[in-house]
């Protein structure tokens, strides 16, 4: 960064300097009044001032720009608890009034759901990118923890919100949602009853899925995010391999060729040298704790790229909300027989399963998302070598990239199903 | 002007009758897809070998890659030569009229699929003979590369719809839903896997062969890897297929009853038993590769791959067990011996599809991820070069386990909808017919045929 740019964080060396002719005096002055009395000055500079890799950095920016969507569904959904009933008898009128009534309210519901599977891709995005880059192993594993813990909230806010507006749709999906805890062992049917308030989904399902979508999961979801943030704090982002030099690179103790025989590729392979000083932050008691080579500075850089991300992101939920909107199916009635459920996309694989899954074996199948769910929780824990580079860690690679493709292609045989093909 | 018809020969050539006419272009279509398979593979294995080489800045990937190169560049003119001689001769000359409906419903899928065979030729031999040339650009390089595994992606696409659509077809005069017939992704994803599986048993049963007959010790480590490298692609995508291949006949189940039923319960079952069972195998001899690999070099996890062998032998006996003691199930109830064994009967609860058989093809893919795992894991440990022939054997063999299981399966897929090319539209024996009318009013197609383009 060029010495001479002005930064938010530079210090006025005393206020009578600055004389209150311009706006922009004016505001120094209430500046420097307000660090005086809270220290502003030295959280905003803590807060922006942040060595992060400079290789890659674009693909740093998916964990803000999930961020910056949660924050779109906070903002949106606030307004959308001021005119949603959660009520079985009025829950649906009052979203089927707001059609042709409420335009904004109309976009708003639109981007509250288009922001949910911006959301979810992103966040999916997110997670891949820190799976190849190996940003979970140590001391990053409790990143990687909370991070799992984000990505069963956000799901469950998303199914749960599927619910609210008690159309045809969201009341199939709380039917079958309802009954998923019910294959607990045990207590699987008191949970059930729990959640539904009874016997079958009805008013108090409602009332009560709303309250975890709104107070529940939200407080959850913010909580770990804090945890989340302070963690990436702590550690100071990793990365990926590519910015650091020989140490997270295996230099291949057995070459297959013979080095004679090697035709020489373009780039020859860097020779390895340790980098592991500060300035990067962290205790550099251990070899872990490596320092990138390179090095941008968190404000303006990396939140340059990060505010191009979000708000492109930002964009296409506009354009959604505002092109498509949110659907309204039929108030749900229980006594239809036309209506076939449509699963919603982002549960495609598990949908797909269920559906292949002869009856016999429907509970077995409910097991392969938990399993899942417990390979994320064990993963900092298996693959704790400190290679980095995706490519020298093929059995976790590989296997992590099949089970990836493995849900890809259960999406692609589902995906018939959403279009009613 | 003087009448054509009377100067035309009377019919086409007799060919041995309808027997001998499937015989041939069955036989013909066989050799096809075993050698464009193969193609379709190396396409995309190649470029994808090419590029891990190039992040791994390891040279034996590119050698390798450079390799699959030239095999693809020589026998692509065979399996096309091939796929000409049936198209051109036998399907137009001895089956013309049924083949010309197929051409009418399929003409844009057939007419992209002229397009990607220009496409293949333009994009292997670039990527072939610029190899050396662009070696300072191998970005540029992999570009081509990639041009060539989309255009055998999209041409391997475009002749499932053909063939997906004959044992499952939607509306003929709807190019879309013709395109996106009920078992159309199913079968691409099932082949896509399936070739690429098939290039990587192939490339290991090459390099086995010729690890055995090399004496020089670079040769020997490279042939020792580049075995080793082929059987981790063959098992990691064959073990996809249990899910794949699952899906694909629920699919056919919905939407084709009558050939899911002769494959499951009726005169095809014993042949379906018979690809469960060299399912099995390759996984088998996929652990048994691993296990004696790790072995060799005396390489961490060798007990695991070890007793995943067991397992999987077991399983393998035991997913191969027959549901009766008959050719086909009416064949049992005729007998009076709807029984299970114990009690004199033909039938044996044990191989009942579910849970059983379905538990056992999830049980292969199972054993087969774990076995993946622990070997990748102790790989970091082999020194290559010093495999023993017994690995290179197996690395041999697999390759003609799995060009039986896909000779098994175009069988098991084309007999299964047998006497309808077009199930349940139209029929071989449709061919006289309207030969002699050309091609008007068939059985159930008359109205939706779209117009000629
Ligand atoms: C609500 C969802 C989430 C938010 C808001 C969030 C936010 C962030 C942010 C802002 C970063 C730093 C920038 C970046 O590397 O992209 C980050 C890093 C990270 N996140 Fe997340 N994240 C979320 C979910 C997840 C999930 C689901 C996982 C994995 C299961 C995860 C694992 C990580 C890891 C390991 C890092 C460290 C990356 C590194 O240092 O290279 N996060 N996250
Ligand atoms: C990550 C966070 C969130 C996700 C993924 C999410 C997801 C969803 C989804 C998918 C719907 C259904 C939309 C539809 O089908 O029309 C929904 C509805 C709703 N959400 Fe959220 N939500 C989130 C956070 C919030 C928060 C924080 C609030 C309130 C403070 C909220 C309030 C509502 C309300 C009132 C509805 C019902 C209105 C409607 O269905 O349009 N949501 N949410």
């Amino acid at each position: 960064m060029s010495e001479n740019r002005r930064r938010l964080t530079d210090p006025v060396t005393s206020d009578s300097q600055v004389r209150v002719r311009s706006l922009r005096g004016l505001s120094r002055i209430a500046y420097a009044w307000l660090d005086e009395r809270t220290g502003i000055r030295s959280m905003v500079r803590k807060g922006l001032y942040e060595a992060v890799p400079r290789r890659g950095a674009w693909a740093y920016t998916l964990g803000s720009a999930t961020l910056l969507l949660i924050v779109n569904q906070l903002i949106t959904g606030i307004f959308l608890t001021m005119i949603y009933v959660p009520s079985t008898t009025e829950g649906w009128e009052s979203l089927n009034w707001i059609r042709g009534h409420d335009e904004f309210a109309s976009i708003v519901r639109g981007m509250h759901l288009w922001g949910a599977y911006v959301l979810l891709f992103v966040l999916g995005l997110h997670m891949v990118r820190t799976f190849f880059s190996g940003s979970y192993k140590r001391p990053r594993e409790t990143n990687w923890l909370s991070g799992v813990v984000l990505f069963v909230l956000v799901l469950g806010l998303s199914i749960t919100g599927a619910m609210l507006p008690w159309d045809q749709a969201a009341y199939w999906t709380a039917v079958v949602v309802t009954n998923i805890p019910s294959y607990t062992p045990i207590i699987g049917i008191y949970l059930r009853t729990l959640w539904r308030g009874g016997e079958f989904a009805g008013p108090i399902t409602l009332l009560r899925t709303y309250g975890i979508h709104i107070w529940i999961l939200p407080a959850l979801l913010f909580a770990f995010i804090g945890i989340h943030l302070y963690l990436l704090r702590k550690h100071a982002e990793f990365g990926s391999y590519v910015n650091y030099r020989g140490f997270f690179r295996t230099l291949h103790p057995r070459p297959v060729i013979p080095p004679a025989e090697q035709p020489a590729l373009s780039e020859p392979v860097p020779p390895g040298q340790r980098e592991l000083e500060p300035p990067y932050p962290g205790v550099p008691t251990d070899d872990e704790w490596a320092a990138p080579l390179e090095t941008d500075d968190f404000y303006p850089d990396q939140t340059f790229k990060d505010a191009v991300v979000s708000l492109i992101c930002i964009a296409i939920v506009f354009a959604f909300g505002i092109g498509i909107g949110a659907p309204l199916e039929a108030a749900a009635t229980q006594n239809t027989t036309t209506y076939t459920p449509v699963p919603e996309w982002f549960y495609l694989p598990l949908d797909q399963l269920l559906v292949l899954a002869p009856k016999q074996l429907i509970s077995l199948a409910l097991w392969v998302p938990l399993f899942g769910l417990l390979l994320l929780v064990i993963l900092p824990f298996v693959d704790r070598g400190r290679e980095r580079n995706p490519f020298e860690r093929p059995a976790v690679m590989i296997v992590g990239g099949l089970i990836v493709l493995f849900m890809l292609v259960l999406t692609a045989l589902g995906s018939g199903r959403l279009f009613n093909l | 002007m003087v009448d054509l018809a009377i100067q035309l020969p009377p019919h086409s050539p007799e060919f041995g009758g309808l027997l001998g006419q499937r015989i041939a272009i069955g036989s013909s279509f066989e050799a096809h897809i075993l050698i464009a398979g193969l193609v379709s593979g190396a396409s995309q294995l190649g470029p994808i070998t090419e590029w891990v080489g190039y992040m791994r800045r390891r040279p034996e990937y590119d050698r390798l890659a450079h390799g699959i190169a030239r095999f693809l560049v020589y026998y692509f003119s065979i399996g096309a030569a091939i796929a000409i001689l049936v198209i051109t001769a036998l399907l137009t000359g001895l089956w013309g009229s049924v083949w010309a409906i197929i051409n009418r419903v399929g003409f844009w899928p057939f007419f992209i699929e002229a397009w990607t065979f220009f496409l293949m030729v333009v994009g292997s031999y670039l990527w072939y003979y610029t190899w050396d040339l662009l070696r300072d650009y191998k970005g540029l390089h992999m570009a081509f590369g990639g041009l060539l595994a989309v255009a055998s992606f999209v041409q391997v696409m475009m002749i499932d719809v053909i063939a997906s659509y004959m044992l499952t077809p939607s509306q003929p005069n709807n190019p879309l839903r013709v395109f996106l017939n009920p078992t159309e992704y199913p079968l691409q994803i099932h082949r896509t896997v399936a070739n690429l599986a098939y290039m990587g048993f192939a490339v290991a049963a090459f390099a086995g062969f010729r690890y055995l007959r090399s004496k020089d010790a670079a040769k020997r480590a490279f042939f020792d890897w580049a075995g080793s490298y082929g059987m981790i692609w063959g098992i990691g995508m064959t073990l996809m297929q249990p899910i794949v291949g699952y899906s694909y006949a629920k699919e056919i189940q919905l939407h084709a009853y009558g050939a899911w039923y002769k494959m499951m319960q009726g005169t095809l079952s014993s042949e379906f038993l018979g690809q469960i069972f060299l399912l099995g195998l390759m996984f088998l001899a996929g652990s048994y590769y691993f296990w004696r690999r790790l072995h060799a070099s005396n390489a961490p996890n060798q007990g695991l791959l070890g007793l995943l062998t067991v397992l999987l032998a077991v399983t393998t006996v035991f997913a191969t067990l027959p549901a009766h003691l008959a050719f086909t199930y009416n064949q049992v109830l005729a007998s009076g011996k709807d029984r299970p064994f114990w009690e004199g009967g033909w039938v044996n609860p044990f191989a009942a599809m579910i849970p059983y058989k379905v538990g056992a093809l999830i049980a292969y893919s199972v054993f087969a991820i774990a076995g993946l795992y622990w070997y990748l894991r102790g790989q970091r440990e082999v020194v290559w070069g010093t495999a023993r022939a017994v690995e290179q054997w197996v690395l041999i063999a697999s390759v003609f386990m799995v060009a039986a299981m896909i000779v098994l399966m175009g069988f098991i897929r084309e007999n299964s909808r047998y006497p309808d090319v077009i199930a349940g539209q139209v029929q071989l024996s449709h061919q006289q017919v309207l030969s002699q009318q050309l091609i008007s009013p068939v059985t159930g197609l008359s109205g939706t045929l779209p117009p000629p383009p």
